[in-house]
């Protein structure tokens, strides 16, 4: 296995407050990094300056060996790096289907053509399941459809360090399984995945390794089941009632599995 | 991999709704191939058999304003940046078209790619900072960048003639080219608005066109799809000031004696916009459909009401950007999906 994504010592200031400060942090191939924090810790500034939609103010972003700490966010497409945005942000002047080939037709496996960008648009969609809704625009879509949306448009580009920031967030319970079950068949497949999420449930089950980030910086990492039993953690971010029931749900998976 | 294809084809067959009544589709394709083809022949014969010297005048501005509205359509429409300036391309393409033949004894046709080449030198040079304005920053900014441009053009009175305006040798001994008439301007305008039409619906179909789409819509989700933003931006905006240049180049030709405040004019701009929007900004047969209306409407309003047509003209408009803001094209497309006309949507929705 190899590190497919590594930051190291990443940092942005805005004005005199620091939104990351020395985040250094390393994904392999076909595993998922899950990371956890307060609203403000400095999660999805972090997945902007993976992608280069912030510029780092310190610290390196090296992506499949490479240096590419600076470059334009499309630079770092090409890297086979794909991102969905913590509010869904599809192009509503194009269909559902136009909107996954986008993707496709810029993302690093270029298609020939807008025409065959199309055709593969919809592989991605039939994967997160909105094929039967291809032809809709973006704002006839319930919330959890948009989701799946944002995560079809990266799901098109083909990548390999996929970054996904709160593609849970209001879903329904039971529509949640199948979101996890697809980020599992990515892992599988060899992507190296960052998840930010605030459903816990989810994003314990599906991490490989739970970073936990508080004020910009990494608070404490580690695996899922001890990463809910840190005190630090508890105080930090979830709180004494959830932790209880976090780690009967720990104890309850043990004695199932 | 075969069920997707099959599942894909019926989405298809749904999804084309009005057009599934033709069983054959190929069949809708060469209707259409046809009716262009028989449009063109019209066209082509039309200042022959139909049409007065006036009347040919009158469709010869028609068409430059269908090639205006085009340029601006690719910039304010595709990529939805509301240029307010793009009249700087038409003067600059006026104004080099003039200058080479007045002062260089250049003939006119070699002008027009010179005209292209200063009218995609400019977009090129103010796109790179300005484009990186967004919404109505950008708006003014380009708008300050025509409006200097035209005070430049007069003080450089030496080669532009200031303000008492150049005029390029169009008849007699010195004319290089020999001054076509009202005919001549007529197929000028009409097979430029062609290569306009032909521009925006070749763009309107390719990734570019895709990519400036995304961008009108979000640039850092564009951005992250891969799409090279500020390339598609700066692309979209020369392709839009070539076309106007060379608009303006034929336009000085046209006019024999241009002036800086007359190829410079705010008004040419605003009218451009108000075609692509009035007849459906960021689609390819609407800015067509404003510029022809519009500048018929203009026209028949100047011959039946002299002394106030401006006026009408005027209300004529802010009534339309009342009830159709989208557009015509934009209109009837949703009143088509909808079987219903919607006139006072609009009014309702944002309370006007």
């Amino acid at each position: 296995m190899s590190a497919l994504l590594e930051t190291r010592d990443l940092s942005r200031r805005f004005g005199g407050v620091d939104a990351v400060a020395g985040v250094s942090i390393s994904v392999d191939e076909g595993t998922v990094l899950g990371i956890i924090g307060p609203n403000g810790a400095g999660k999805s500034t972090l997945i902007n300056l993976i992608t280069g939609h912030l510029k780092p103010s310190a610290g390196r972003v090296i992506i499949q060996g490479r240096d590419v700490t600076g470059r334009k966010p499309w630079a770092i497409a090409k890297e086979h790096v794909a991102r969905t945005f913590q509010i869904v942000r599809p192009f509503r002047n194009l269909t559902v289907r136009e909107n996954v080939a986008i993707g496709a037709m810029y993302g690093p496996e270029h298609a020939r053509s807008a025409r065959a960008a199309v055709d593969q648009a919809d592989e991605a969609l039939e994967r997160v399941g909105l094929l039967d809704r291809a032809e809709l625009t973006p704002g006839d879509l319930s919330v959890a459809d948009a989701r799946r949306l944002e995560l079809a448009k990266a799901l098109a580009m083909q990548p390999r360090l996929l970054l996904l920031d709160e593609v849970m967030a209001g879903l329904r319970p039971g529509e949640i399984q199948p979101a996890l079950d697809l980020i599992g068949s990515l892992r599988d497949a060899g992507v190296a995945i960052l998840v930010i999420e605030h459903v816990m449930k989810a994003i314990m089950a599906i991490s490989d390794q739970i970073l936990v980030m508080h004020e910009g910086q990494e608070l404490t990492r580690g695996k899922p089941d001890d990463v809910v039993k840190d005190e630090r953690v508890i105080e930090a971010y979830l709180g004494e009632r959830y932790a209880k029931r976090a780690r009967a749900d720990v104890r309850q998976g043990d004695a199932r599995g | 991999m075969s069920t997707t294809a099959g599942r894909r084809r019926s989405h298809a067959a749904i999804a084309r709704g009005p057009a599934a009544l033709f069983a054959d589709r190929s069949r809708v394709w060469w209707l259409a191939a046809a009716g262009i083809a028989l449009g063109l022949v019209v066209l082509a014969l039309a200042p022959t058999y139909l049409l007065l010297e006036s009347e040919q005048r009158t469709l010869a501005s028609v068409f430059m304003f269908v090639v205006l509205a085009q340029g601006w359509n690719l910039i304010g429409g595709f990529a939805g940046y509301p240029s307010f300036g793009n009249v700087v391309f038409f003067g600059l393409g006026g104004y080099t078209t003039a200058i080479l033949m007045a002062k260089a004894g250049a003939g006119f046709w070699i002008t027009l790619p010179a005209a292209a080449v200063v009218g995609l030198g400019f977009a090129a040079l103010m796109g790179i900072p300005i484009l990186r304005l967004k919404g109505h920053y950008f708006a003014v900014a380009t708008l300050g960048v025509a409006e200097g441009t035209r005070e430049v053009v007069i003080n450089v009175g030496g080669l532009t003639g200031g303000n008492k305006g150049i005029t390029v040798p169009a008849v007699g001994e010195k004319a290089t080219t020999s001054y076509p008439g009202n005919t001549g301007f007529y197929f000028y305008f009409l097979v430029l608005a062609l290569i306009a039409v032909v521009v925006v619906w070749a763009i309107s179909r390719s990734r570019f066109g895709y990519a400036l789409r995304a961008i009108s819509q979000d640039e850092d989700a564009a951005a992250a799809a891969g799409i090279n933003t500020t390339r598609a931006k700066i692309t979209a905006f020369a392709v839009s000031g070539v076309l106007t240049a060379l608009a303006g180049a034929i336009f000085a030709f046209q006019q024999v004696t241009i002036y800086p405040t007359q190829l410079f004019a705010v008004d040419i701009t605003v009218l451009m916009v108000i075609m692509a929007v009035l007849g459906g900004a960021g689609t390819v047969v609407g800015p067509v459909i404003g510029a022809v209306t519009l500048q018929y409407l203009s026209e028949w309003l100047r011959d039946n009401f002299p002394d106030y047509h401006t006026f009408v003209f005027g209300g004529i408009i802010v009534l339309a950007v009342l009830l159709v803001p989208m557009g015509i094209v934009n209109f009837t497309r949703e009143a088509w999906k909808r079987r219903r006309l919607a006139f006072f949507e609009a009014v309702r929705q944002y309370r006007l």
